[in-house]
């Protein structure tokens, strides 16, 4: 549905986004996650045609957004992360004054705003005034608004944003609907938990860069097999078993970091998988310390969204 | 389809109170000007001097309602683009199938269309005239300027909107750029470029043989495009208040462009200015769809 091929912006001489490489396939829910700054907004406001991007292509569809603008927004529905709308306009007439900017028939647009009026649960307020809406509402709107011309792809910026936690598991409902109705979507938030729990797939980016594209399971796999190994010592160990065990440490060439997190609690980075582990617990059993704990740290999502952008 | 920027924008503004009550206190306004300039035709019986001064009356109402339209013109349309970029609705036209030339001439035909709402709020006004002996076709002139100055305001209403950030902005930069229409295209006149045509003023025998088409073609285009030009032509056609001052020789330059409009006729001078003012509105209308492009964005709603 979506491919991105060797997408670079540039803002003057700052590089917003270098050499973004990407595919989402039909009906997939994914996720674009990365702190402030990280390009999530520059790569989607290019995606929607808003902006030229330095270099690179990027195509929907099989249609080019780059040099066939026009044709690509007839397939995306772009949600920025603000609400954009009118004021003394009722929520029915929102809708239809932008089926009408798509030109829409007006049968075909009264069906789709009724429609999406229920998708989105605001089919009772179809007549109320826009600015009367809860923020939440308001949100949901847009999503509506985006909607409108039956795109294949929505790009959807932060859409939860600001909402209380009810707001968001509504919108989250409505994202899980729209995927059984074959939209694909790309969803971006700096909350990576949030998006890991909708999305199949993920792409998290860091100053530009794509520092990771896969599956929620993938992301979580590749991070639990670098977590740092947590060592603790047995009760009653004195500081010289900790001294001992920080020295044998030391001399093990494929420790990278010994933090002592307790006064009997050693985190410590390994270079290697579970042979490597299993090598350091060996050395120390045979150098005789008290070692009562050895396990990796577990590690959340958060963990893993700060140290896959912690270095890039 | 009718332009969905058009009609949307007109539903909105309609519904707003604030547009009544400028189009109430426009027609206000126009009323108390024509009931002082009129009283004196009603009276019992119609002098020559109250007859005058409904011919006045109508020289009043279309310099009143000029000047109105140029100072609520850019109040108007200066919410055009700027308020769409501080709503942050903008982009959201933009990622629509609607280019950005029927979003820029929706915007500003909705604001042109509010203009004539208080245009046609006027007529009747201006009908009263006619009791005075002023022409349905001087009336229908009239108005016919009068919408060629609203549509070139609207446009240049639009054209601050599409540069400026904010409303507040808009409204001082379109006030500034009326300004400088209004001077710039005087400057043929100020600066001397009309000498040609003072030769041929003062030079009887080549004035005489003078054509009014010949006369019209004298007149820079530029000078045509002043609005205040074409509002003494359209005067001077119903009054001719600059008569009196046609002799005056030390007014030079200016008297002899006077008397070029006069040869070319008055009447025609008007409309060919007004043909003109709104040509230019058109042109500055197409100058904003630059301004209102996917990728042409403002420091406010650029990348985060």
């Amino acid at each position: 549905m979506l491919q991105i091929e060797h997408l670079t912006k540039y803002y003057g001489k700052f590089p917003a986004l270098q050499d973004l490489n990407l595919e989402i396939g039909d009906r997939q829910l994914h996720g674009f996650v990365g702190p402030n700054g990280a390009g999530k907004t520059t790569t989607m406001r290019i995606l929607a045609t808003l902006m030229a991007p330095t270099s690179g292509t990027a195509s929907v569809d099989g249609v080019n957004v780059v040099k066939n603008a026009h044709e690509a927004r007839k397939l995306i529905g772009y949600m920025p992360d603000f609400f954009g709308t009118y004021d003394n306009m009722k929520c029915s007439e929102y809708l239809d004054f932008y089926g009408r900017c798509y030109r829409i028939g007006a049968k075909e647009r009264a069906r789709m705003t009724a429609q999406l009026l229920e998708l989105v649960q605001l089919e009772d307020k179809a007549e109320e005034y826009v600015d009367s809406l809860s923020r939440g509402m308001k949100q949901r709107l847009c999503l509506a608004r985006s909607l409108i011309h039956d795109p294949k792809l929505l790009i959807l910026d932060e859409p939860a944003s600001g909402m209380d936690p009810r707001a968001r598991a509504d919108m989250k409902g409505i994202l899980r609907t729209l995927r059984e109705m074959g939209k694909s979507v790309l969803i971006s938030s700096h909350i990576l938990p949030e998006l890991s729990e909708m999305c199949d797939s993920l792409t998290i980016l860091d100053h530009g860069h794509l520092v990771f594209s896969g599956s929620v399971e993938n992301l979580s796999d590749m991070m639990n097999g670098n977590a740092p190994l947590d060592i603790r010592l047995a009760e009653g160990s004195g500081e010289t078993a900790v001294e001992q065990a920080v020295t044998c440490l030391k001399e093990l060439p494929c420790v990278t970091e010994i933090l002592q997190e307790e006064p009997l609690l050693l985190r410590v980075r390994v270079d290697g998988g579970e042979d490597v582990c299993s090598a350091v617990l060996r050395e120390m059993m045979v150098r005789g310390l008290p070692v009562c704990d050895f396990h990796r740290a577990p590690m959340n999502l958060e963990k893993v969204f700060m140290e896959v952008t912690q270095d890039a | 389809m009718l332009n969905p920027i058009l009609s949307f924008s007109a539903r909105r503004r309609m519904r707003s109170f604030r547009t009544m009550l400028i189009a109430a206190g426009y027609t206000l306004v126009l009323l108390l000007l024509a009931f002082f300039m009129m009283q004196s035709l009603m009276g019992s019986y119609v002098s020559i001097a109250a007859a005058n001064a409904g011919v006045n009356a109508y020289a009043v109402l279309i310099v009143a309602q000029f000047a109105l339209l140029v100072l609520i013109a850019p109040a108007m349309t200066s919410g055009a683009i700027a308020g769409e970029r501080e709503r942050r609705t903008l982009e959201l036209l933009l990622v629509t199938n609607t280019r950005s030339f029927r979003i820029v001439a929706g915007k500003t035909l909705e604001s042109f269309a509010l203009l004539c709402l208080l245009i046609v709020c006027g007529l009747p006004v201006m009908c009263l005239t006619m009791l005075a002996g002023v022409s349905l076709f001087q009336i229908l002139l009239g108005e016919a300027f009068l919408l060629a100055v609203a549509f070139a305001a609207a446009c240049v209403g639009t054209l601050a909107s599409a540069l400026s950030r904010s409303t507040v902005l808009a409204a001082v930069l379109s006030y500034l750029m009326i300004l400088a229409i209004g001077v710039l295209t005087a400057m043929p006149m100020i600066l001397g470029y009309p000498q040609r045509i003072t030769d041929v003023v003062y030079d009887t025998a080549r004035y005489a043989e003078l054509t009014p088409g010949g006369a019209l073609k004298m007149i820079s285009p530029v000078l045509l495009m002043n609005p205040g030009f074409a509002l003494v032509a359209l005067i001077q056609e119903e009054t001719r208040v600059l008569n009196s001052y046609m002799e005056y020789r030390e007014w030079g330059r200016i008297l002899a462009t006077w008397r070029m409009m006069d040869r070319a006729g008055c009447g025609t001078v008007a409309l060919v200015s007004s043909g003109l003012i709104a040509a230019s509105g058109f042109v500055l209308m197409c100058v904003s769809t630059l301004l209102v492009r996917p990728g042409k964005k403002h420091r406010k709603s650029g990348r985060k």
